[in-house]
């Protein structure tokens, strides 16, 4: 039972997301299994979905969340919103994708989380470290609009220095403009 | 709250160690003050620096011509064991030391004549004169034990007179140390600037995995590790004895202070987020940085004792990398406000402010120059970054590089070199370059070094 609802909302986030003009663009840099695990459950998705905003929020809040915190951060629920080049406000596709995640992140009032900002090779070392605040800050107002508390989240700047990928390529630096999503508590 | 352990090397002088070197400093000292005073020092004729360096600047000053030099091995009578360690890396580190300044051409070695190094008569210097040479340079070792004593005497051949007359003393092992010092000396009064021979250059690393803080001597020798944090430590800037930096080993970036020995660490809370390029004011006292509350970073002012914070810039837009004019009346920083990164300047009240650069479409990490009339800065317009010099007055901007991805420039305490990074050919290196963008060397390897700074 509790999988089943891991895996409507689940798909439901990422039917949401793609359904959002270009929200499927940057291609997160995660791990094999967990780009499979999206992809097996993506056709559900488009079958029998129901927001989960329709639900009494007073309910879903409370609803516990299977796995610790490595596993939740595997499952990947938090999708990261991409930016442009030297950009730090957010384009459609990472408002769609935050939307998401604050629909998720009203379901489990209890999880603690960081927001890292994460900025291409190109530009100063010093330079991106202000980028790379300005980003995770600019996701998390985002959220904190939508109706997440602010008091559940951190945010941290890391610059160019954590990249996602290291190669000289536009698509390797789409996919380091990030801000990326680590949860820290359930 | 990690202590950091420096690993040292054998030619930093430690408090517990070093007695051998601090014997040798308060020497120099010593003997530095009494050339001075009393105009005479090594048993030789007494010299008149006055005279001597008037002339050796006229010499020097002409056309750029390089002054040669003849600098025959330090002499050890009686201990010939000596010769690879006392004698070999003295006159090794002397001759390079006095090559790396651009100034001088040490005459061919092979050339040298025996015998006498007393040239107070026409025809033992005119002996030497035959190798090319206008300036002598005689050193001899008096060792005793673990303890040696230099006595350096530098003749002008032609005007047969002693420029410099000057002993040192110290440990064996510090006989390197003593080099430079007689370096940084001789230079000092033949061109009137002080040497770099002891100057320290701080960079960062990630040769054994995570980013953290190292040192080395101004040519690359003697790296040695000052901070073991083993998160992201990076940006140092360092002056009179003391470093700062930002370091994630707290998860957050904090900015950390520190002895330049690597000693003493401790963290200076802002209470922001960010903090990062931390600069230390030329008084020592002040801490400049780029932080941010609620996700606008601008710069910050915090004294090292951490208190009395400041926000000097209040733009909408990014502040970074803040620098700290020679005075520490004015402060350089980048800011996005005009649409493209660029360098701005205001007082260090954060009242003033004006932009400075206006060609290219990136300009960042602006470093003032030691006498302030100049402002090294990484530079881009189109492709990759280099590194531009310009009057800090207005205008003339000289591009200094034309190879790799160049960025991070640190001036050298006299203001004749400038340290920097550049990426080529798929890893990160420091550099040095002359302040007009000749004779670059690279000064590191093993791993990604950047974010070079020479110690103040």
């Amino acid at each position: 039972m509790r999988n089943r609802t891991g895996t409507t909302v689940l798909a439901f986030l990422l039917a949401a997301a793609c359904g959002l003009a270009a929200a499927c663009k940057p291609k997160p840099p995660k791990t094999t299994a967990e780009t499979k695990s999206v992809t097996t459950e993506t056709k559900g998705a488009e079958t029998a979905v129901k927001p989960p905003s329709t639900a009494p929020p007073g309910e879903v809040g409370t609803e516990p969340l299977s796995g610790d915190v490595a596993a939740i951060n595997r499952a990947g629920y938090l999708k990261d919103a991409f930016f442009e080049y030297d950009k730090s406000d957010l384009r459609d596709d990472a408002r769609g994708a935050l939307s998401a995640d604050a629909e998720w992140l009203k379901r489990y009032r209890s999880v603690q989380f960081l927001i890292e900002g994460h900025c291409d090779e190109r530009g100063t070392s010093e330079y991106n470290l202000s980028l790379g605040d300005r980003r995770a800050n600019a996701a998390k107002e985002y959220l904190v609009s939508l109706g997440v508390d602010a008091s559940r989240v951190k945010t941290v700047s890391y610059g160019k220095e954590r990249p996602f990928c290291t190669q000289s390529t536009e698509d390797c630096w789409q996919q380091n403009r990030r801000a990326h999503f680590l949860v820290t508590a359930k | 709250m990690r202590e950091t352990r420096p690993r040292r090397s054998a030619l930093v002088p430690s408090p517990r160690k070093g007695d051998g070197v601090m014997a040798f400093f308060i020497g120099a000292c010593l003997l530095f003050a009494l050339t001075t005073l009393a105009g005479a020092q090594a048993p030789a004729p007494t010299p008149t620096p006055g005279q001597g360096q008037e002339m050796v600047l006229k010499i020097t000053k002409e056309a750029g011509r390089k002054l040669p030099l003849a600098i025959p091995p330090l002499s050890a009578p009686g201990v010939a064991a000596m010769q690879s360690k006392v004698v070999e890396p003295f006159t090794a580190t002397l001759r390079s030391d006095l090559e790396y300044t651009g100034l001088f051409v040490i005459a061919d070695p092979a050339h040298y004549p025996t015998g006498s190094r007393d040239p107070s008569t026409t025809e033992v210097a005119d002996r030497w004169r035959g190798t090319g040479a206008e300036i002598l340079v005689d050193t001899r070792a008096d060792v005793s034990g673990d303890r040696v004593a230099v006595e350096a005497r530098i003749w002008d051949l032609k005007a047969h007179q002693l420029i410099l007359g000057r002993r040192y003393s110290g440990g064996v092992s510090y006989v390197e140390r003593i080099a430079h010092t007689l370096a940084n000396d001789l230079v000092k009064e033949i061109t009137g600037k002080n040497g770099l021979f002891l100057s320290q250059i701080l960079f960062v690393s990630d040769r054994d995995g995570a980013k953290d803080i190292y040192a080395m001597d101004f040519d690359g020798r003697n790296v040695h590790r000052l901070t073991s944090h083993h998160s992201l430590a990076m940006n140092p800037d360092g002056r009179g004895g003391k470093v700062v930096f930002t370091s994630y080993v707290s998860r957050f970036p904090q900015i950390w202070m520190m002895n330049a020995d690597g000693g003493g660490a401790r963290e200076i809370k802002t209470g922001l987020e960010l903090n990062a390029s931390p600069a230390l004011s030329p008084d020592g006292t002040q801490i400049a940085f780029a932080g941010s509350a609620k996700g606008n970073p601008d710069i910050y002012v915090i004294s090292t004792a951490g208190s009395n914070l400041r926000r000097l810039t209040t733009t909408h837009a990014l502040e970074a990398s803040p620098d700290w004019s020679p005075t520490g009346r004015q402060i350089l920083y980048t800011s996005d406000q005009s649409g493209t990164p660029q360098i701005w300047v205001m007082d260090a009240e954060g009242t003033g402010a004006r932009r400075v650069t206006y060609a290219g479409n990136w300009n960042d990490e602006g470093a003032w120059s030691p006498d302030g009339s100049k402002i090294a800065f990484a530079c881009r317009n189109e492709g990759d970054f280099n590194i531009c010099v310009m009057d800090f007055a207005g205008g003339n901007t000289v591009q200094l590089t034309s190879e790799g991805a160049n960025g991070h420039p640190g001036w050298s305490p006299n203001g004749e070199k400038i340290v920097y990074q550049s990426r080529r050919g798929g890893s990160t290196q420091v550099y040095t370059m002359d302040a007009d963008g000749q004779n670059k060397r690279l000064l590191t390897e093993g791993g990604n070094n950047m974010q070079p700074i020479w110690l103040q």
